[in-house]
């Protein structure tokens, strides 16, 4: 007995997407956990009565200016992730550790904006029907953008904190990869609770 | 080579650490694969005994006899938790995980931590789910806290159980062996791939849904009627066609076994692959049906009712057609196939499989139909009566267990050296097929002739409806038919963990060679069981059937 735990050995015929195709899944599940989410919003919604003459956000008043601005900021952080994957797969580790930094100011940057909006809008949990369906809907895509930040920035130094390779760069793109889905997810429920309503 | 017996392989690897702490950060899917199959077995056992309770129940017409009317509701969902997320999804995840990577030539699982992690927290989940039922948690109980710590409880299942579908599937995906493509993958691997795909794309709408029904029941109650609006947009995991996603592994179980005891190649590769595709395919939807519209219990008929009569034809459609294939491969058998327990429970559970769609079909194009009145003049719905339980028993019951017989039987000498005792393993089929039929045949005709209702979904006095439903319909009789199925099923549970107490904790099992059932897949290349701790060496793969393919060149050449 060795008295720990040796980690078994990889190698023999790995191929390099696993992260990559692993990733996808996660996309495909997260973007179902929202479906399943915005599905029930809707059905709520619909079943609550016509639109307009009913007032199904119990007199709130969704700030759209700050909500776009916040979206605004997460599709600038999309721009910022790919400049950081060009970079990784330049080897340019200055430029790459840049633009990953920059990712994750704007992402910090996405969530107080939201939940500046959401305190100015006076979104209540408990308070009625659409603030619970708000809030939970909201909540998940929110928690879909922390799990990308997150992951941006462990596969940031995945990467980065040695040097840039090829393996370095693929991880970088799997993380890329769910932010760009991150962003799409946090779009579509916008659209739906904050824009149709 | 036992695990315990040396320290370090002859080549200076070292093996896995034995302690508790080993297998709690096991990085080797062997052990992980272990840990699922044999606490799922365990989860079986609570699932199955719940569900004797809450038949019992209905077998008086006075009263409930055994949970009462306040444990009733909580029992009933309690024991279709059990049977699905804690028994079968992560039964076969678990052989996946153990056979996956063997039979496709990787050195291990693509993210073996994760999967390891993927276990414990199904187990934490598992337990915290008891706790919340033991609590008077969960849909219809007493306690608040506990009905949100269910639904915690539920995600953590949820999430866990992805964690390790994409394990699985990543790994089919990426680490074939160089020369194995996605149309030579064993039957069994490529079953595993879509059940996983699946389970990615349809478990997660549940998650989506616990989140609000969490932030809904824990925060003001505003359109969730208390604990009692969780159910009926929940319960759609337990139900067909979701419960096809589930049962996809088990008809490559049988194509693996039946193939190989055949020892021939599938006539058309590309059909086995469709077709198992299918099921897995028509097994999406029934979250569209249930939690988003929350229509439950409403009739379903026009648009709806001829999705559901089509995702049930899809479904046979699928299961007949790989069936077919495998009869075919059967018939060009030139010797008459050895009878084992193995070739016996996996054909059996293919045709439950099968007749699990028909049945639904039928139901579902008579409630569309309106035949005999179905949904009109207050008429339950089938679908709405212990018809449902009927199906879930052929599927759960029948086919969950008969391809649990199977896998283990057949794979046991990979799994744990040694082969399990042939004639209890016949007796335990014939002990599990007449219980599931029991167990089927209760409610099944219950359903049709009394229309008994399967569950009251959001109604208080549900346990007083299933009462007065007893009372001179004949159901009483029907539901004892039920119980003696289940009580049956129950032996045959205990049969299968007595005979693996024997055959392997005993040590009174065969030890088994390589390849002691003249398979034709790769697994059965490496050592039985293959050394833990150890990347799994196969050689380069250029096929599914190495070893069909050696017995043919070395019988061409003679």
């Amino acid at each position: 007995m060795t008295g720990t735990t040796p980690t078994l050995a990889s190698g023999g015929p790995q191929r390099p997407r696993a992260q990559l195709v692993a990733t996808g899944f996660a996309c495909a599940a997260c973007s179902m956990m929202m479906a399943g989410a915005l599905g029930l919003y809707m059905a709520r919604r619909h079943a609550s009565g016509p639109h307009p003459g009913h007032d199904w956000l119990n007199g709130l008043a969704v700030p759209n200016p700050q909500l776009v601005y916040a979206l605004l900021t997460l599709v600038a952080s999309m721009v910022t992730a790919h400049w950081a994957l060009w970079a990784s797969r330049r080897r340019d580790s200055a430029h790459a550790w840049t633009a990953i930094a920059t990712t994750i100011v704007l992402g910090l940057g996405f969530i107080n904006m939201v939940m500046y909006s959401l305190n100015r809008m006076g979104l209540e949990i408990g308070a009625g029907e659409y603030q619970n369906l708000a809030f939970a809907t909201t909540g998940l895509a929110l928690a879909i953008v922390v799990v990308g930040l997150l992951y941006i920035g462990l596969m940031g130094l995945r990467s980065l904190g040695g040097s840039v390779g090829q393996q370095g760069s693929t991880a970088l793109g799997a993380a890329v990869f769910f932010w760009d889905f991150a962003v799409l997810a946090w779009a579509v429920t916008w659209y739906t609770v904050y824009v149709v309503k | 080579m036992s695990e315990n017996s040396t320290a370090t392989t002859s080549r200076g690897v070292p093996v896995e650490d034995p302690t508790p702490f080993g297998w709690l950060t096991t990085t080797d899917h062997k052990r992980t694969g272990r840990l699922f199959i044999v606490s799922s077995m365990l989860f079986l056992v609570v699932g199955i005994f719940l569900d004797l309770l809450v038949r019992l129940d209905l077998t008086s017409a006075t009263d409930f006899v055994s949970l009462g009317r306040d444990g009733f509701a909580q029992g009933f969902t309690f024991s279709r938790e059990a049977l699905t997320l804690l028994f079968l999804i992560p039964a076969f995840l678990g052989v996946a995980i153990y056979m996956v990577p063997l039979q496709i030539g990787a050195p291990n699982l693509a993210f073996p931590r994760a999967a390891t992690a993927s276990f414990w927290a199904w187990k934490v989940s598992g337990v915290v789910l008891i706790g919340s039922y033991i609590g008077n948690g969960g849909p219809y109980g007493g306690w608040a806290n506990g009905v949100d710590l269910h639904l915690l409880a539920l995600s953590g299942l949820v999430i866990s159980l992805l964690l390790g579908s994409i394990a699985v599937a990543t790994t089919v995906m990426t680490m074939r062996s160089p020369g194995l493509y996605l149309d030579t993958t064993p039957p069994f691997a490529w079953s595993a791939l879509v059940s996983a795909s699946m389970l990615v794309v349809s478990l997660p709408v549940l998650l989506g849904q616990i989140g609000i029904l969490y932030i809904d029941h824990r925060y003001g109650r505003v359109f969730l009627a208390g604990n009692y609006g969780i159910w009926e947009r929940i319960d759609w995991i337990h139900r067909t066609p979701q419960l096809f996603i589930y049962v996809v592994p088990i008809l490559g179980v049988t194509a693996e076994i039946v193939l190989a005891t055949a020892k021939r190649r599938v006539f058309e590769p590309l059909a086995m692959y469709f077709t198992l595709g299918l099921v897995g395919l028509f097994g999406f939807g029934a979250w569209a049906n249930f939690s988003v519209t929350g229509e439950g219990a409403d009739i379903i008929d026009g648009l709806e009712g001829v999705v559901l009569v089509g995702l049930y034809g899809g479904a046979l459609l699928g299961t007949a057609g790989l069936l077919g294939l495998l009869g075919l491969a059967l018939i060009q058998n030139r010797e008459m196939p050895k009878v084992s327990t193995s070739l016996l429970a996996a054909l059996g559970a293919g045709t439950l499989v099968l007749f699990g769609a028909l049945y639904g079909l039928i139901g579902a194009a008579a409630d569309w139909l309106e035949i005999a009145g179905r949904g009109n003049d207050g008429n339950p719905q089938l679908r709405m009566t212990t018809w449902v339980t009927g199906q879930q028993s052929v599927l759960i019951y029948g086919a969950g267990l008969l391809g649990l017989l199977a896998a283990v039987h057949w794979w046991a000498p990979k799994i744990w050296g040694r082969e399990l005792n042939d004639l209890l393993g016949i007796l335990n089929f014939l002990v599990i097929g007449g219980g599931a039929l029991l167990a089927f045949l209760g409610p099944a005709l219950s359903g049709l002739f009394t229309e008994q209702p399967d569950f009251v979904y959001g109604d208080p006095n549900a346990t007083a409806i299933y009462a007065s439903w007893v009372d001179d319909t004949g159901a009483e009789t029907f539901s004892a038919i039920g119980v003696a199925g289940v009580v049956i099923l129950l032996g045959g549970v205990a049969l299968l963990l007595l005979n693996l107490l024997i055959s392997v904790g005993m040590k009174k099992g065969i030890e088994a060679d390589e390849d002691p059932w003249t398979a034709q897949s790769p697994e059965w290349m490496l050592p039985s069981p293959p050394p833990i701790g150890q990347p799994d060496q196969l050689p380069t793969l250029v096929s599914g059937t190495p070893l069909l393919d050696a017995a043919e060149a070395e019988e061409a050449a003679v």
